[in-house]
Order: C-alpha cells, then structure tokens, then sequence
C-alpha cells in the first residue's frame, strides 16, 4: 500500500491514527494549542501585566544570633556592619496547582468529537499555566512538579507531562497533598462514583484551599446518540454491557448522569468547590475564560 | 416446469424449500452480531439495571439476502436444468430422420448432428424409436433403432464429398413408412438443390400424405468451386452460390501438392450468384497449383483439384513462311496465337534466331507448333525426334511447304498434291466438318456447318489410317491425323493455319480443338504421357475437403470420366502420380441452386439446437457470493470501522487464495543469489542424485580445506523452473532411462551456456563405450539434447589446456573412472608465429561445455564420516585424489576463466613493466 493511501485510510478513521500517536507526539501541538488560547484569553480579559520584580526575594533581615551561618547574604551585609539574612516569603504567594486526570477513560474520543478528553484537559491546564505565569503567579503540576514561575513553563510541563506518559494516572488525585491556602484546579472526566470523588478531595488536604473542577466530557457521554444492538465497553476495564437496543436506554441513561453531576457538585461544594463542565466540542477558549475569570473572582 | 424451460434433476430437492420459512422465522429473531462501542462512562450505564430483553430484528435486506442464497442452494440441489425443450412433434410412432450428407453438409455438420441428435432424444426420451436414413445410403434398409444403437450410427457418419442423389433413398423410406403406420420424418436437408432436393421432397410429400413431416435446414447455404480457367496471365477460379443473400465473398488459396499454400485471391459476388477469383503468378509457380480451396469453408465442393488438363502449357509457334510483318492478319501465328493465347503461353523464336527450332525446343515447351514447315532431315529434324520421344506433343499444319517438302514427322503418309474443292477447277462444293467419333479426342465439340474446307493435303490410303484420323470431312477424308510417336504425340491438321484452305482457323472449333490437343500434352515433356485407359484412385477428397487415402469402395475411373465425382469415383486424384487426374465434386460450370422443398414444413429454428444448461454451478455461485456480501454486511453493521479493515482482510485471503507459481518459483532467487553455490540438475533417478548431491558436498569441503574458494551447498536446479544465472558451475549427470528435459528447459540452458555458464555433462559412460562402436544410450541422450543446443566445436581436453592448470597440474580428468574421455570447447589453433613455449593456453572465456564420461561426482561422492561411496575404476590409492583435484580445477576453471592462462605471462608483463 502506498503512502498516500495509507494516509488517507488514517485521515478517514481519525480513532486509529488518535490512538496511533502517542501523547508525547502530540504534545507539540497541544502546547501551541495552549498557547494560543491563552493568548486570545489575556487579550480579552486581563489586557494588562501586573509589574514588579522579585517573587522569591521578600526581605533582609537581622541576622538574630543561634541562626545557622549560612543564611547570611553576605553581600547584602558586606554594606553594613550588621549582618542581614535574605527571606524569602515564598509561602506567602498564590500559588495555581493544576491536576489533569490522565487515566485510560480521559484518552477516548468519539466520532463527535475533534480530540480526545486529554488533549483537551491537556491544553486547558497549560494554557492555564501560561496565564498564571504570566499574571505573577507560581504555578504547579500537582503530584507532578513543584511550583514554578519560569517563563517556559509549557514546555516544562510539556516535557514533564511526557515524561509521566508511560504510567498511565489514577482517576483522582490520591496522591498528592495539597499546600495550606492554595489554588488548585482538576481537570478530568470525573466519572468516578460520587463518593469516591468526595473522599479523594476530603483526601488532598490543603485547607481553605481555592478549587475549581473542570469536568470534560465527550459529546457522546453527554448526549448518548446510539441506537440498536450495541455493546458497550470500558476503556479501562474488561466490563462490558450488551444492549439489544441502545435507543431505549438514552432516557435513563441520561437522567442518570445528570444525576451523576449533581453530586459531583455536591461533592466539590462540600469544600467549597465548584465545577465547570466542559464538553470537547466545545471551544477550549470559553472553558478558559470561565475558568480564569473564577480564579481572579476567588483572588 | 411452469411454462418455463425449465427442469429439476432432483425435484424432490425442492422439498427444503419449505425450510425456508424456519429459516425466516430464525433468522428473524437472531440479531446481527452487536455494533461494538466504547464509552467511558460504562459505569452509569451498569447501573442502570434492569435489562431491554427483546433483541433487534435482523434488518429486512439482511434477511432477504440470506433467504435468497438459502433458497440458491435449495434450487442448486434439486438440479435444474434450463432449456429443457419438447419437441411439439410429440406423436406416438417412430421418427425417421433423414439426413442429407453429401459435401453442402460438411461446414454445418457439427451442427446437424446436433439437431439430429436432439431430435432423436427427444424422441427416445418419451420411449419412440428413431431410425435414421443418410441419403448417401439410401439404398439400404431402414430399421428402427433405440437411443445407443441411433448414437453409435450417427457417430459413425461422416458427410461424403460427392452430392448423393437423394431419390435413391425413396425406397427405403416408402417400405419404412408402410411398416409403421405412425412414423414421423424430419429431414435435415443441406438446403441446395444438388443431388435432386426438390423431386425428392415432392416425393416424400406424396409418400407422407396425413404424416408428421418436417425439414430442418439452415439458412446458410455453401459455396463451391466451379471451375478453374487457365487463361492469359492468371488461374481463374469460378465460385457459385446458391443464395444470393450468403457470404459476400471470401479468399480462396492454392496450394500445392503438398499443401503448402502458393498464392490468395480474393473474390466478391457482389449481387449475383458467380464469382471469380484470380491468381497472377508466374507460370511455373501457377502450374505447381495442385488444389485450390476455400478459406473457411470445410467441404469438398470448397475445393477444386487441378491436373494437368487446368495446367497452362508453354506453346512454341513456328513458322515456315518468311517473317512478313507488312501483313501480320494473313500470316498462319497470327491466327494460332489468338488460338491458344487463352489457354496457352506462347512462345516464339527470337527475331533473327539462328536455328529457331533448336532454341525453342531448348525452352521445353509443352507443344510445338509447326505452320507449313517441312523438316529437312538433319540435326533439326533430330533434335525434334527427340523431342518427341520425349513425350512432346508436335502439331503440324499443312500448306504448301509441307506439301512440297518430304519429312517422316508426319502421323501418316502424305500424297503428293493436295486436293482443292469449290474453286474454279474443281466441281466439289468446299466441304464441311463430320461430327466426331468416338476415339477422337475432340469427341463432344460440336462440327459447326459454316466450317469449309477448300483445300487440303490428303492421306495416302493405308491400314490403320481410320484410327489414326481424329477428324474428317463429311465425305471422310481425314482432316486431323495424329500419331504416337514414342511418348510423344504429332498432330497433322490436314490445311492451313491461316485462312487460305479453309475458315476453320477463324471459328471456335478451332480453338476448342487446339486446347483439347494442347491438354493432352505434359505441362513438362519427358514426363511419361499415361496411356493407361484405367484409371486407379490415388488420393481422395473426404466430405470436409481434406485430401486422404481413397475409400476402400472408389473405383477406378476410365481416362474418358468426365464428371463430378460420385460414390464410386468420389472425387480426387487419379492414376499414376505423373499424371495424375483430378475428378472434382462440381462438374464444370455447374451452379448451385437453393431447394426447393415442395411445401413441406419447415422446422422453427432451423438447426439450431439449445442444450440444456445446467444451472447448478450458477446458482451455487450466487449462493457463494451472497454469502460473503452478507459476511461483510454483518461486519459493517457490527462495527463500521473494523469494516474497512475486514473487507481489506477478506480481499487479501481472495488474492492469497490464489497464489501464482511464479511467486514460489523465485522464493529460493535471494538466497541462491547470497553465495556461490554448484548447481546441478536432478536426474529424478534418486540414486544419481543423491551421489551427486553428496559428491558435491564433499567437493565443496574439499575445496573449502585446500583452496580459497567457499561453495556453499549444492543447489538442485529444475532448469526449465529455476532461474540459472546465479551458478557458476552447472553438474549434470546423465541417466539415459529419463525422459529428454523440455524444449523450454533445453532453451534456457542454451541460455545459460550463451552468457557464461559452464555446464559439465557426465555420461558416467566410460565402461561401456567402445571405440569406434556405437554411442551409447547415455551418449545418444545427450547427443538428443544437445541438438536444440548451439554448442561449440569440441575437443579432448589437451594437456596444455588451462582447465589442466588452474589449481593442480593434472594430466586428465579423473572420476570413479580415468580412462574417458573429457571434452571441452576447442581452443582457438596456436598461433603458429608464437615460438614461446607456453605451458597453458586458454580461449576468451570459459568453455561452456565440459562433457566426461568419468562419472565424476561418484567419485567424489562420501557419506558423512568421510568414508567413499563407490569403488574406483581401476581403483590407484591415489585416483580418488586425482579426481577431487579434477573437481578442484574444474570448478576453479568456473571461477576463475583463462586467469591462471594469463598468470603464466605474468614474469614477462612484469619485465616489461620494469623498463
């Protein structure tokens, strides 16, 4: 079979050429996707870059004897005659941890769908990430890296996020724990049992923590467009449901996933959470600027 | 069945049919295979529990689909047949066929015996008898025959190549229709009217009065040749038809006696129903024409046979009276040449000849033509003699000179004077011409009235005379007087050529006289004239027009037959091979007609028959592929993603289904390619091949020990299969009780040894071969295979011969035998300016063919310890050496060409280089 042939057959079945390339090859693009709709996001709603330089540095102060030597700046106190520590006040910034979920149900897209849910969550996080970076804030990889406010933090987490891409993620963040007083944002399909969901963030810690879950789901998953005899399967497991005739389940099913984000946004309301559902076909942009225009509101 | 043509072999098959319709019901409820979809959110789903248990129809085209190829082989099974005609003829009595066999039913024949044959099962099927009457046997009795006996007479027919007369099976047909009351006829008639096709059906209207009569004939009518013309410059050919609407025209060919083809012509009818066809060709190539025959047409009358009598003869003219070109109408060749221009090729003495005659009668031709010239004894008079003897045939006119003159080439004695009537002198009206009698070959010209004779030379009175006479006048004088004289023949006319004596020269007596006369000479004089009255058959004409050994039941014919051929003398040549005779199927001139078939009915269809068809394989066919459109019809449903990929699948399994030969053949090309390998051919004696296949094992192991040269396993080679390009050195034992490879095989290894391939052919013959005795059966097998092969000149391998060199210094070639002899592609000769002695020499390249009969690879030959397979020949402890070291150089001869020739210079090249 020749090239071109090959090429058009994997234009046709977009599912096979998807599940062909591997995240890592596909980072690239998603990172300029992130990028660009970062771009059209602080255009429109933040227009301006906040000024003032130092993050890390917060002040000197008295060396205070019984301290370790070692934290005198000595060039600070080579001015003096007294000598000076240099403090950082590092905790005292915001910092954005950002959770994607990169379980096997998240890598899934249906012929509705332009990418799969991880492309998506994928792009919303880094874009996300650029924008908090820009804006003076620290921003992290939840589990992942530690904060960071470097101006390539894409690509870092791009790379980063390669990296882990062998071992497939759990569902929820089990994990990690959350800093005191942060900003996090998850970032996954949130299919688990509401219950489940609910310990998990009981689990992350991080009181009064700052948390937004962007709940991504497929168009098929929102709508259930399927009729006759069809079997369904699990991404991730080896359950599978036969349905003589797909068109009878739509209502229950559909009722039961409303049901299904109703107590996930009881769950997240339980820490004061909220939840942003998002749907693949939609544009990442408007997730985005929902999403950001959350965080300035929480401060 | 059904008002259709149509029939069950099994029709109880079609009981299944009614399976059918559990088939419905089954396939109905039996879901397609699922659509398979993958859905994250599996676990909602789950828990939605109770389950829909009504499963989803099959989809209606689904269904149909799969009933349809169900019913398919249902039908498949139950045999049907379609075409199943009965014939309306459907009475209770015995059906006569009559079947018209002369040469106008050979191109259709095939299809008569069809139409007869069809008839006939019909006939038999509903338990009728069948008899059948070929008109050419239509004096035999006629009796009634059952299916087997009816078969095995039809088989045996064959069409005849004359045109029976029809009427003669009357008889036959009159008592086997009193005998059955009942009976039927179907006459399968050729459709001409040749051989009396009307009187015989008024006659079988008559005879049929209140019966079942029908005639199936075809719409197609042959057509035939009817004669050939010799004329001026060309051998044309008349062709007739009987239908105005057949073939617009065609191409008709000539050959010779021995078949070869000579020459086309092409011919057209345009509207009418005669053709011409001409061939232009130069006239000894036109007088080789043997037979002439119609492209395309297989029948007897499609051909003409050509004798002698159609040859055109070379006639020289020559005349006693002075050359007077002022008056070229009173001058005797004027009228002989416009005579016999439209027969005969005329030649004349060259102007200002020095012996005319001489030359002329150098040229051979067929006749000699003397206007009122007396032959002085002397050389002329013996060269004509001779002539004569010779078979030539001398035609003399009388005239004045001959009067005068006094000559012995006359057939009787001549008298003095002539006599002259009607003229002044004379109270005798001028005379006419008697009819002619029967010795006479102008027997059957018509004596026209307005031929006088005025003048004339008469006969002396003899004994004999009357029977030398061939025409006379109406009071019985002799006009034309001929004699034998040895093989030859003189013709005296008893006037002149010319109009003086008598006007016969200007009427077409005259011609049609001179041609008879001319056709009784040989195309070529010193052939022996047949004298012979009977005439045996030689080759006979069969009823498709292919020439063969006369039937056991053709009688000769006498010289007089002038006919078409018939039963007795069916047509083709006759009597002796010299002079053969050609009888044809077609009189001269004869025309074909259309029959007429008095009103009898005509048959629907004519001859066409429509065997049944058997529609088992089709229907099978169809079920075959239903079944695959509704495999893929499934998967589609069931995933229309993977579908691509099945159908892919499903494409793929069809084309490796299907694997060509081609494609195993080359699968050992690479690795052959990878490393050297010694090729040999497999006798199929499983003996040889196996102490070849393991002496050339043990050959490579020795030259892997003692040389650089690395052969990797011996290679058996199917030369007819195998590509040969990749072995340098081709074994191949002999074994004479094989059979010779094929000429596609003998090809490529004619190949092989053209673009450098050494083949080394071992008779393993040295015991048996004797000098000077005869080859052996090993000897004469390669000499048979050799001779599709261009081989070069050969010699014994002389002891400077680099093939002796090229590893160890070897005296000969030793196998399990030393005293055979090697043959190798001769060297070019020493150069006999090149003193140096040179202690080998070597051609250009390397010797294609190396030919022992020392039965090397048995030598060579070891099992697995190493340990010999076969004694040895006288068996020296050191010949087994001595032939692993002729294998060495062989195959370091294969590998390295005249290289060690060129290495003995190697000393002086390096001098020279040095200056």
């Amino acid at each position: 079979m020749s090239a071109d042939r090959k090429a058009s057959a994997a234009a046709k079945l977009p599912g096979i050429s998807a599940e062909a390339a591997t995240l890592a090859a596909r980072l690239p693009s998603l990172t300029l996707a992130a990028r660009r709709v970062a771009e059209s996001v602080m255009h429109g709603v933040h227009g301006r870059r906040r000024a003032g330089p130092g993050e890390t540095f917060w002040q000197f102060r008295p060396f205070v004897s019984g301290e370790p030597a070692a934290r005198i700046d000595w060039r600070r106190s080579a001015r003096e005659t007294r000598a000076f520590v240099r403090e950082r006040e590092w905790e005292a910034t915001q910092t954005l941890w950002l959770w994607i979920d990169r379980s096997k149900s998240m890598r899934f897209s249906s012929a509705l769908a332009p990418c799969q849910k991880l492309d998506r969550a994928i792009v919303l996080a880094l874009a996300l990430a650029e924008l908090a970076v820009r804006g003076g804030e620290r921003v992290g990889l939840l589990g992942l890296t530690r904060p960071m406010a470097t101006r390539g933090v894409v690509e870092r987490f791009a790379e980063v996020l390669a990296a882990a891409e062998r071992e497939p993620g759990e569902p929820l963040p089990t994990a990690a724990r959350l800093p005191a007083r942060s900003k996090v944002v998850l970032i996954g399909d949130l299919l688990s049992p509401a219950d489940d969901i609910a310990r998990a963030f009981a689990a992350l810690g991080g009181d009064s923590s700052q948390g937004h879950l962007v709940a991504i789901a497929d168009p098929v998953e929102e709508t259930f467009p399927f009729a006759g005899h069809t079997e369904f399967l699990e991404l991730a497991g080896p359950r599978r449901l036969r349905a003589p005739r797909a068109e009878n389940l739509r209502e229950r099913y559909l009722s039961r996933w409303d049901a299904h984000r109703e107590a996930l946004r009881a769950a997240a309301a339980q820490r004061g959470w909220d939840v942003l559902a998002h749907r693949t076909d939609q544009s990442a942009a408007t997730a985005l600027l929902a999403l950001s225009a959350r965080l300035e509101q929480g401060g | 069945m059904f008002g259709l043509p149509l029939d069950f072999a099994a029709p109880a098959a079609l009981v299944a049919l009614l399976g059918l319709v559990a088939l419905y019901w089954l396939l109905r409820v039996t879901p397609p295979r699922p659509r398979e979809e993958k859905f994250p959110p599996l676990r909602l789903l789950l828990s939605l529990t109770e389950k829909d248990a009504t499963p989803a129809k099959t989809p209606w085209p689904l269904l149909a689909l799969r009933l349809v190829f169900a019913a398919c082989v249902v039908l498949a099974m139950a045999g049907p047949l379609w075409n199943v005609v009965k014939n309306a003829a459907g009475g209770r009595g015995a059906l006569l066929i009559v079947l018209d066999d002369g040469w106008a039913a050979a191109p259709t024949w095939g299809r008569r015996i069809e139409a007869a044959r069809e008839a006939a099962r019909d006939a038999t099927d509903s338990g009728r008898l069948v008899a059948l009457v070929p008109v050419s046997r239509g004096g035999e009795e006629v009796s009634p025959l059952d299916a087997d006996g009816f078969a095995r007479m039809l088989d045996a027919l064959a069409p005849r190549p004359y045109a029976p007369e029809r009427a003669a099976a009357l008889p036959a047909i009159r008592s086997f229709l009193a005998r059955d009351a009942q009976a039927e006829i179907l006459w399968v008639a050729d459709g001409l009217e040749l051989g009396g096709a009307g009187a015989f059906a008024a006659q079988l209207k008559a005879l049929a009065v209140g019966r079942n009569v029908q005639v199936a004939a075809d719409a197609e009518t042959p057509l035939a040749i009817s004669g050939v013309d010799s004329a001026t410059g060309a051998l044309s050919a008349t062709l007739t038809r009987a239908d105005a609407h057949a073939a617009e025209g065609g191409r008709l060919r000539a050959l010779d006696s021995q078949g070869r083809s000579l020459g086309e012509a092409e011919f057209a009818f345009g509207a009418g129903l005669a053709a011409t066809a001409k061939f232009e060709m130069p006239i000894e190539l036109r007088n080789d024409i043997a037979r002439l025959s119609l492209d395309g047409e297989a029948a007897a009358g499609a051909n003409w046979l050509i004798d002698e009598r159609w040859r055109r003869r070379r006639v020289a003219v020559l005349s006693g009276a002075s050359a007077d070109l002022s008056e070229p109408l009173l001058s005797p060749n004027y009228y002989l040449a416009r005579a016999l221009q439209p027969f005969a090729e005329i030649r004349r003495p060259e102007p200002g000849a020095v012996d005319p005659l001489a030359s002329l009668i150098a040229e051979k031709p067929s006749a000699i033509v003397l206007a009122d010239m007396s032959v002085a004894p002397g050389p002329q008079h013996d060269a004509l003699d001779a002539y004569l003897r010779g078979g030539g045939v001398l035609i003399r006119f009388a005239g004045s000179r001959l009067a005068a003159g006094d000559d012995d080439l006359t057939p009787t004695t001549l008298r003095r004077g002539g006599r002259t009537l009607g003229g002044a002198f004379s109270w005798e009206t001028p005379k006419h011409i008697a009819p002619f009698e029967a010795p006479s070959p102008f027997v059957g010209l018509p004596a026209p009235d307005e031929v006088t004779v005025t003048r004339q030379v008469l006969a002396e009175p003899e004994p004999g005379l009357v029977d030398k006479t061939w025409a006379r006048l109406a009071d019985g004088t002799p006009l034309v007087t001929a004699e034998r004289r040895g093989k030859g023949l003189i013709v005296l006319f008893h006037v002149t050529a010319d109009t003086t004596w008598s006007n016969l020269p200007i009427s077409g007596l005259f011609v049609d006289m001179l041609q008879r006369i001319v056709a009784r000479a040989n195309a070529a004089p010193g052939a022996v004239a047949a004298g012979a009255a009977v005439l045996p058959p030689r080759q006979t004409l069969d009823g498709y027009g292919a020439l063969g050994t006369p039937p056991n039941d053709a009688e000769p014919i006498l010289e007089s037959f002038d006919g078409p051929g018939e039963a007795k003398h069916p047509p083709g040549f006759y009597g002796a091979a010299e002079s053969l005779r050609a009888v044809n199927a077609l009189a001269v001139g004869q025309k074909l007609a259309l029959a007429d078939y008095a009103g009898l009915p005509r048959r629907a269809g004519g001859l066409e028959t429509s065997p049944p068809v058997d529609l088992k394989p089709w229907l099978l066919l169809i079920a075959v592929f239903g079944f695959l459109a509704d495999t893929l019809a499934s998967l589609w449903l069931a995933r229309p993603r993977g579908f691509a990929r099945a159908a892919a699948l499903g494409l793929a399994l069809l084309a490796v289904a299907a694997p060509s030969p081609r494609a195993q053949a080359q699968i050992s090309d690479p690795e052959a390619a990878l490393e050297t390998h010694i090729g040999y051919v497999a006798s199929g004696d499983r003996d040889v091949d196996e102490t070849t296949r393991l002496g050339l094992v043990r050959l490579g192991e020795v030259l892997a020990l003692r040389t650089s040269a690395h052969v990797a396993a011996p290679v058996a080679l199917e030369p007819a299969r195998d590509e040969l390009a990749f072995y340098p050195l081709i074994y191949w034992p002999i074994v004479a009780s094989r059979p010779q490879p094929s000429a596609a095989a003998v090809q490529r290894i004619a190949a092989y040894m053209k673009n450098g391939g050494t083949v080394v052919f071992d008779t393993r013959d040295a015991l048996d071969v004797r000098p000077g005795g005869a080859p052996t059966a090993e000897g004469m097998w390669l000499r048979n295979l050799l001779a599709g092969v261009d081989t070069p000149e050969l010699e014994p391998v002389p002891r400077d011969h680099v093939v002796t060199k090229t590893f160890y210094l070897l005296d000969h070639i030793v196998g399990r035998t030393d005293m055979g002899e090697t043959w190798i592609e001769a060297l070019p000769p020493r150069d006999p300016n090149d003193h140096v002695s040179r202690p080998a020499r070597a051609g250009d390249s390397v010797s294609p063919i190396v030919i022992t009969s020392n039965d090397l690879a048995g030598a060579w030959a070891a099992d697995e310890r190493g340990a010999p397979l076969h004694p040895l020949t006288p068996g020296s402890p050191r010949q087994r050496e001595f032939a692993y070291r002729s294998g060495v150089n062989l195959v370091m001869y294969a590998l390295t060409g005249n290289y060690k020739a060129d290495q003995v210079h190697a000393k002086d090249l390096l001098e020279r280089l040095s200056h």
